[in-house]
């Protein structure tokens, strides 16, 4: 586990999200040190996902500053490509493009993007998979594996474009139960290696055990923030209290 | 009282287990006359109609037969089915048109082949197979006149025998390669036709001609469709607005009138001193109206696309044009890809109004053929006209069936 | 915080006390908002300069040979001869002639229309007998009229049939209505004194066929039994209309084409173009309807039909309650397009002579050869057409729509 001082990776100002009349961030402002694992909890409409996307630019935030990695989040596109570059994303859906194999899902954009020639993409992939835990499933078509082997390919292809950073939008949600663990353990071996990941998840097992801090969100606010030790057992706010008491039996 | 009921039959389960099993009888196939009963007469209003239809059905039908095998003469056809297929087409050059049929009966054998499709031998379709060969040799010994028409004939089918060979050797492995060598097919058959002092399209007829026609129809309007098909569905207003209005206003109006445009407006249009051939504005209005029909067609192939792949492209920083030429339009086309095979029949069907305007495509020999001996045929002559039309278009209906049934399988 | 975003301003402090400063916009050509405004602006100029260039090239070389692009043109005299329609001689305008054409362009279009739904239902229904002949007897017929241009069937039912019918003076169906080649005569109802009266009458009849309606659907709920409120109203809407014939002494009489001369007089006709369009256009069409028909019938899900049957439906009520509504709802749009398809085919009738849009267009075109102006006018003309189905069908498509379901 990184400690949180030295350099920031992700610095959210004030951040302010509208989604036409209706305001889904009110005000946000935290920090993400280096190597550091955020969990991000809440209940659901609660600005959760929005918030995440706002830092790779999948929405755009209308008040306040993102700086990732020293870079300002605006309306540049060669500040906005660079961010990207620098951050991978898993989605609750998977999203591994149907046409094409595992390992072409993997090597799509470091070969049209970082310009990495094929049979060093392709060893550098096959690499990622023996890290995920699943080389058979190369040359498979993503409907094929199971879901818990298809998000974890999900996760090799972010990896491949060497992020520093990795968000995860509820990566699990659309799981069946049995293949949670598999995907949880990949997160908490990428968590141990140095990682800066921010995770929205409903896991509270992974948050007890992986994170550095959990960030909770509800009606668009960051309510709280604290080590997942201190806000299980003894959260501050009424709020926090409330969630808690609803998903913990 | 448990037990099977009294005169099941036994099993002897293999463990020595005595218990007995109640085996259901397997079912028995139906006879004819069972299978008959059901089908046709399995009530007493199913009864009626199959009579009634039965007398309609066979009154029509040997009407027809006894007037196509008996009455009709089909001279006229046999004596004009060069111009029927080819036109005006010089003779001499008619080896060009030859060459790129067996390209194409390659590349279509092949890609049959090498799609894994194997041909099905029931009774029933062993049956039918020989009556549709025997009916069509017939109906080729009378047609055709002469060894060499045979000698290339049979050369055709060895073509076609030949792109099987290779695609069943190749199997798979040959998919991208088939892919491009039909995209290729379609430049270096116009080049085979036109090229090295060849036939320029103005003086192409017949059938070939709806098939030229149709084919550049379909490959010009491909890429047009595509680019009308994003910028209707641009977040941008402005070309969003000249998208859809482009489109509706072609599909707005026929094609009839279309073609009118091309002969009259079109021509005025163009910077003076450039005279396009007739042909040429033709094929040009072709492109446009087809373009309009595969732009409604890839829209819905887009949208068919999940809103999360445009997100996984964009969160690995994928550019917009790479995100759509690796990952969105792929996926689109392949969904659409009947829809597409429908939208060409649909062209070629259309080429026959090239006869309204004056040219000498299939349906126009038709009209004109029935001359000085023949006159009067006029019915045989429309009739082959049809024919020619049905075939292509039914066999890419089938075609087509087939493709959606492999498709729908979701194998991917 | 309330209300929609501006920019971010200048002396926001911001949160926390951390430096931030004033927002920096990005540099205009990276800014991705500019990039999208400026890239649409850069669209419009370029689509604008080439259609500014098609018009001046079309003006000029209009100019040339002594035309203007001006609709004027349309008032002056025709002197086309126009063989079917609406009230013309060749004396009046072009314009009049133009709207000859497109009422007969309407005639056609709203005849086939009917006929071709009619007979393409009959047929997709067919497909799915379980009468193995009618079955396959509707499968050749789909897969013969399909897959053969709709332009060859016109002019074969047109050269090959009507002109190869009997010349007239020959062939009669009962001595009521005749055949020839140059065209039908059927007999036609036409009215007497009283026929007003009994007119209004028949519309009496309607509401009280609802009236009858709405009381035998009230009964049904009270007491469960079938009622038969549709035969009811029926039948007190026949009711009306023979006792109201009756007693306004039987005012409409058939008119019965005779033979005078070398032409028939009476009764309704319909010439041999007319129906050799109407022929290939229906058939066409009704076999792509009867596809449409078969297609969405068997698009509800299998699921729905298997729980009408464990609800104990018979099958013409589990056709009639679940699975054809239900299929309907699928079909609208594409027989829309059907019905599009159709009118703008009846063009081909230039082909043998009737004389609609297509065709009178075309005419003008050699004649007074503003083309340009003409095509303009067609195209707008057919577009309005389609316009008009289409908002039919879409109001019939939401009628039939599902309530609740979120799209």
């Amino acid at each position: 586990m990184a400690t949180r001082d030295g350099d920031a990776m992700i610095e959210v100002e004030g951040v302010e999200k509208w989604f036409g009349r209706f305001q889904a961030l009110k005000g946000i402002t935290t920090r993400v040190g280096r190597g550091e694992v955020v969990v991000v909890l809440g209940p659901s409409g609660s600005g959760k996902s929005t918030f995440i996307r706002c830092i790779n630019r999948l929405e755009r935030h209308d008040r306040g500053r993102i700086v990732v990695d020293g870079i300002e989040l605006t309306d540049d596109i060669r500040d906005i490509e660079q961010v990207r570059s620098e951050i991978g994303m898993v989605f609750q859906s998977f999203n591994l493009f149907p046409h094409l194999t595992v390992l072409q899902n993997i090597t799509l954009a470091p070969r049209n993007v970082r310009r990495t020639p094929k049979g060093e993409a392709e060893a550098k992939a096959i690499e990622l998979l023996e890290r995920v835990g699943i080389p058979e499933q190369a040359l498979k078509y993503p409907a094929q594996p199971s879901g818990g082997q298809q998000q974890r390919v999900a996760i090799a292809r972010a990896l491949a474009m060497e992020p520093k950073i990795m968000l995860f939008d509820e990566p699990t949600s659309a799981l069946d139960p049995e293949m949670i663990k598999e995907v949880l353990d990949v997160m908490a071996e990428l968590a141990r290696s140095g990682m800066t990941m921010i995770v929205v998840t409903h896991e509270i097992g992974f948050a007890k055990a992986a994170a550095d801090r959990v960030l909770f969100f509800d009606e668009g606010q960051l309510v709280e923030e604290s080590t997942p030790d201190r806000f299980f057992r003894e959260p501050e706010n009424e709020r926090s209290k409330r969630f808690l008491s609803q998903i913990l039996l | 009282m448990i037990g099977p009921p009294e005169g099941s039959p036994r099993v002897v389960l293999a463990g020595g287990d005595e218990r007995a099993v109640a085996i259901a009888p397997a079912a028995v196939p139906l006879t004819p006359a069972e299978s008959l009963r059901q089908n046709l007469f399995s009530s007493w209003w199913n009864g009626a109609l199959t009579i009634g239809a039965g007398l309609l059905v066979g009154y029509l039908g040997q009407a027809l037969l006894r007037w196509a095998l008996v009455t009709a003469d089909w001279d006229v056809v046999a004596a004009n089915l060069r111009l029927f297929m080819i036109g005006r087409f010089p003779v001499a050059e008619a080896w060009r048109i030859w060459a790129a049929t067996y390209l194409i009966a390659v590349l279509a054998g092949a890609s049959w082949a090498a799609s894994g499709a194997r041909l099905r031998w029931t009774p029933s379709l062993i049956a039918l197979r020989a009556i549709a060969a025997a009916a069509t040799l017939a109906f080729l010994l009378f047609l055709l006149d002469g060894l060499r028409i045979w000698v290339l004939l049979v050369g055709l089918g060895a073509a076609v025998g030949l792109g099987v060979a290779i695609g069943r050797a190749g199997a798979r492995r040959l998919v991208r390669p088939l892919l491009i060598g039909w995209a290729a097919s379609f430049p270096v058959v116009i080049v085979l036709l036109v090229g090295f002092g060849g036939v320029p399209p103005q003086r192409w007829g017949g059938l070939v001609l709806n098939l030229l026609v149709a084919v550049v129809g379909i490959f010009a309007s491909f890429p047009v469709g595509i680019l009308l098909a994003l910028g209707r569905r641009s977040a941008l207003p402005a070309i969003q607005l000249a998208s859809v209005g482009l489109i509706e206003f072609v599909r707005g109006a026929p094609l009839y009138i279309w073609l009118l445009f091309g002969e009259f407006v079109l021509p005025f249009m163009l910077p003076a001193g450039l005279d396009l051939p007739r042909i040429v504005r033709a094929m040009i209005v072709v492109t446009l109206f087809s373009s309009a029909y595969v732009a409604e067609i890839v829209r819905g192939g887009l949208q068919g696309v999940h809103h999360g792949q445009y997100e996984a492209g964009r969160a690995l920083g994928l550019s917009t044009t790479r995100l759509m030429g690796l990952v969105v339009l792929p996926q689109a086309l392949r969904n659409t890809i009947p829809a597409l095979i429908g939208h060409f029949i649909s062209l070629f069907k259309d080429t026959s109004l090239l006869a309204v305007i004056g040219f000498i495509d299939a349906l126009r020999i038709a009209r004109i053929s029935p001359q000085g001996v023949f006159q009067g045929d006029l019915k045989q002559t429309l009739l082959f006209a049809a024919l020619l039309f049905w075939i292509v278009a039914f066999s890419m209906s089938r075609w087509s069936q087939r493709l959606e049934r492999r498709l729908g399988v979701g194998e991917r | 915080m309330t209300g929609p975003p501006g920019s971010p301003r200048d002396d926001d402090p911001g949160p926390a006390g951390w430096s931030v400063g004033r927002v920096r916009a990005p540099a205009f050509w990276r800014n991705v908002r500019v990039l999208q405004v400026l890239g649409q602006v850069v669209f419009v100029l370029v689509l604008l300069w080439l259609l500014r260039g098609l018009y001046e090239n079309l003006r000029s070389s209009v100019g040339r040979i002594g035309l203007d692009l001006s609709f004027d043109f349309l008032q002056t005299r025709a002197g086309i001869p126009i063989k079917e329609g609406i009230s013309y001689d060749p004396n009046q305008s072009y314009l009049r002639a133009y709207l000859v054409g497109l009422v007969n362009t309407l005639r056609v279009a709203g005849v086939g229309i009917v006929l071709a739904t009619t007979l393409g239902l009959i047929a997709g229904v067919a497909r799915l007998s379980p009468n193995w002949l009618i079955r396959r007897t509707a499968q050749v017929y789909v897969e013969v009229f399909r897959n053969t241009p709709v332009l060859v069937q016109i002019v074969f039912w047109y050269f090959a049939v009507i002109l190869a019918l009997p010349v007239i003076g020959g062939g009669s169906l009962g001595g009521v209505a005749f055949l020839s080649n140059r065209g039908t005569a059927i007999p036609w109802p036409r009215g007497e004194p009283g026929a007003g009266v009994w007119a209004l009458l028949v519309l009496a009849g309607i509401p009280l066929a609802g009236l009858a309606h709405r009381w035998r659907t009230r009964v049904n709920e009270r007491i469960g039994e079938p009622t038969r409120p549709l035969a009811w109203a029926a039948g007190a809407f026949l009711a009306v209309a023979i006792a109201g014939f009756v007693l306004t002494g039987s005012p409409v009489r058939f008119d019965v084409p005779e033979l005078v001369g070398r032409r028939y007089e009476g009764g309704f006709q319909l010439s041999g173009e007319f129906t050799a369009v109407l022929l290939g256009l229906v058939v066409y069409t009704a076999a792509f309807i009867a596809e449409i028909v078969r297609g969405s019938i068997l698009a509800v899900e299998k699921g729905q039909k298997e729980a009408a049957m464990a609800l104990g439906l018979h099958p013409a009520q589990q056709l009639r309650l679940v699975v054809l509504p239900q299929a309907m709802r699928i079909a609208i749009p594409p027989i829309n397009s059907q019905f599009l398809n159709l009118t703008k085919n009846s063009s081909l009738a230039v082909a043998v002579g009737y004389p609609e849009l297509g065709s009178i267009s075309s005419t003008i075109i050699n004649q007074a050869g503003r083309a340009t102006q003409v095509t303009l006018l067609v195209m707008l003309t057919y577009l309005t057409i389609s316009l008009a189905i289409s908002v039919c069908m879409n109001l019939l498509n939401r009628s039939v729509a599902y309530r609740g379901v979120r799209r």
